[in-house]
């Protein structure tokens, strides 16, 4: 059954939609991540303009982001504090995010930036990941005690000024870290349409030692308002969210959200991080490879890209 | 003299004969429809065309005409790049931007264009892959200062939208397209695909006789969004701000709705 987008422009079979908002909720709610990662390309495949892939899917994300923040809310595993102090970091990185998407647009090279921010981020996010959850099990394994490491551990983020307290994080640190992390999010969800959450859970667990139990829920909380935001300021600059494309998506999200919320309850932590750095790292992989491989056409017609 | 005017006046006279002769033919054609509204369901169209050849008197014209249909779209500026390799990373390099290139483009015909009417006529005309105009093109590397250039220039160019649009379907030439019953009846199908752009297309029915057109018949054929994909799409491009906003509360109302009916499970 085919379906005509408005803003898409184009007819599109309606089951496929489902079937891809589906199954990237399932890994969003197993891994607790906005999975826009992936979405983004396979939008892009499936034929859908860039920008609007880009735009739409932010727009899904904020719908996608609201079952599991509400339920992270009620639990009480929310650090409101920081949450805001992310989000104020999210608005300036999303404004500098549409302005670049915006100039590189211009200059017909917005599907490069698009390519090379994931081949960067998913390449070193994902490394990283592999390389720390697989030490982690390794160390289970073996019987040694990975219950000492990593508390009262100082590194460089406790000796910057302007420090805050985070009851609900249990740190007393600098907010200049968390607002530098919340801005750089903002550009990705603006320039990748993605989240942001695979960048910014590894984040505060690695470099702001946040509790692992309220890492997710606060990293959903700001996403939210950012990539409401950034909705808002795609349909500005660009007429490219699509609200068809992106209901579509998202009834077959909330629904995958809900199965692999069951499903990521049933494996450890440091599986779910090893399984999440492989798919990470895959996708970056296949993107660089499409970066340097000689490509099938030479040419493009702008098309959605005006 | 009058002999002499005679001789001068006889190669026109002739020729107004051929006139008369020539304007004893003509067509009439019409469209199925005149109007396509592109809602949610749509997955292209169909759009009939037909008409009659008509000859006054028995005029001695004989042997098959030959009937042109030409369906042009909405014509655009487009951007085509050509991707490079630099520094081991394939970007787009350099650019070409036409400045008048149809969205949309047919040309059916009972047998090949070539074999119809001669090249220059066909030029003139602007008929066939070969033949359309994309107007002035205009070059630029890496989003540098743009420059003219000549068609022959950018010809690596101009043919990647015509394999590109022909790939989509959104140019098409069929030298079986029309469909001729009897001698003087003839109609054709234009077959738009679901990626139409929407505007105003212009239905160009040309009829030939010996290289030469005799007659040629303009029709208007609108492609519009209709009911709510009109909405939606006046309502993104006319209050963009408010459009967000809505679409944002959209989503959170979408999420915060699944989220309840999960829990209540």
């Amino acid at each position: 059954m085919q379906i005509y987008l408005p803003i898409a422009e184009l007819s599109i079979n309606i089951f496929l939609l489902l079937g891809l908002g589906g199954a990237i909720g399932f890994l969003s709610g197993m891994f607790g991540v906005g999975g826009g990662f992936l979405l983004t390309p396979l939008l892009i495949f499936s034929g859908i303009p860039p920008a609007v892939a880009v735009g739409t899917q932010a727009n899904q994300t904020v719908a996608s982001s609201i079952s599991g923040a509400l339920a992270h809310w009620r639990q009480g595993t929310v650090d409101l504090k920081m949450g805001l102090v992310l989000l104020v970091g999210g608005t300036i990185g999303s404004f500098i995010g549409i302005y670049v998407f915006a100039l590189l647009k211009s200059l017909g090279q917005v599907d490069l930036l698009i390519s090379l921010s994931y081949v960067l981020f998913l390449g070193v996010i994902g490394g990283l990941m592999l390389i720390e959850s697989a030490r982690a099990i390794i160390v289970e394994r073996r019987g040694g005690g990975g219950t000492a490491r990593r508390s009262n551990h100082h590194n460089w983020v406790h000796r910057l000024p302007l420090k805050m307290r985070f009851r609900k994080s249990r740190l007393y640190i600098s907010a200049i870290p968390p607002l530098l992390l919340g801005t750089l999010v903002g550009m990705l969800v603006a320039i990748m349409g993605v989240g942001g959450g695979f960048i910014m859970v590894p984040a505060m667990i690695y470099m702001l030692r946040m509790p692992t139990n309220v890492v997710i829920g606060t990293s959903l909380f700001q996403i939210i308002f950012v990539t409401g935001l950034v909705t808002i300021l795609h349909s500005v600059h660009n007429q490219a969210v699509d609200v068809v494309l992106a209901l579509l998506l998202l009834t077959g999200g909330v629904i995958g959200a809900q199965f692999g919320a069951r499903a990521g309850e049933k494996l450890r932590g440091e599986h779910l991080r090893l399984l999440l750095g492989l798919l990470v790292l895959l996708v970056g992989a296949r993107l660089g490879y499409d970066l340097i491989a000689t490509p099938e056409d030479f040419f493009s017609l702008s098309g959605g890209l005006g | 003299m009058k002999q002499f005017i005679t001789q001068l006046l006889l190669p026109f006279m002739a020729l107004i004969y051929l006139t008369n002769a020539v304007q004893a033919e003509g067509i009439v054609t019409d469209l199925s429809k005149h109007e396509v509204a592109i809602r949610s369901n749509f997955t292209g169209a169909d759009i009939l065309v037909f008409g009659a050849i008509e000859r006054a008197g028995d005029s001695a014209i004989s042997g098959p005409a030959d009937v042109v249909i030409e369906v042009t779209g909405p014509e655009t500026s487009e951007t085509v790049r050509r991707k490079d390799r630099v520094s081991g990373i394939w970007l787009n390099y350099e650019a070409t931007r036409f400045e008048r290139v149809p969205g949309f483009y047919a040309v059916l015909s009972s047998r090949p264009l070539e074999s119809i009417a001669p090249a220059s006529l066909l030029k003139v005309e602007q008929l066939g892959f070969n033949n359309i105009s994309f107007g002035k093109a205009w070059s630029s590397v890496l989003g540098g200062e743009e420059y003219l250039r000549t068609p022959d220039e950018v010809a690596p160019f101009s043919t990647a939208i015509l394999r590109s649009r022909a790939q989509d379907k959104l140019y098409v030439a069929d030298s079986n397209g029309v469909v001729f019953m009897g001698d003087t009846l003839f109609r054709a199908s234009i077959a738009l695909p679901a990626s139409v752009p929407v505007g105003l297309y212009t239905v160009k029915v040309y009829l030939l006789r010996d290289g030469q057109v005799i007659d040629a018949i303009s029709s208007p054929l609108l492609i519009a969004k209709s009911g709510l994909e009109r909405v939606i799409y006046r309502f993104a491009h006319g209050q963009p701000f408010l459009y967000g906003i809505v679409a944002v509360l959209l989503a959170i109302f979408a999420g915060w709705t699944a989220a309840l009916i999960f829990r209540e499970h």
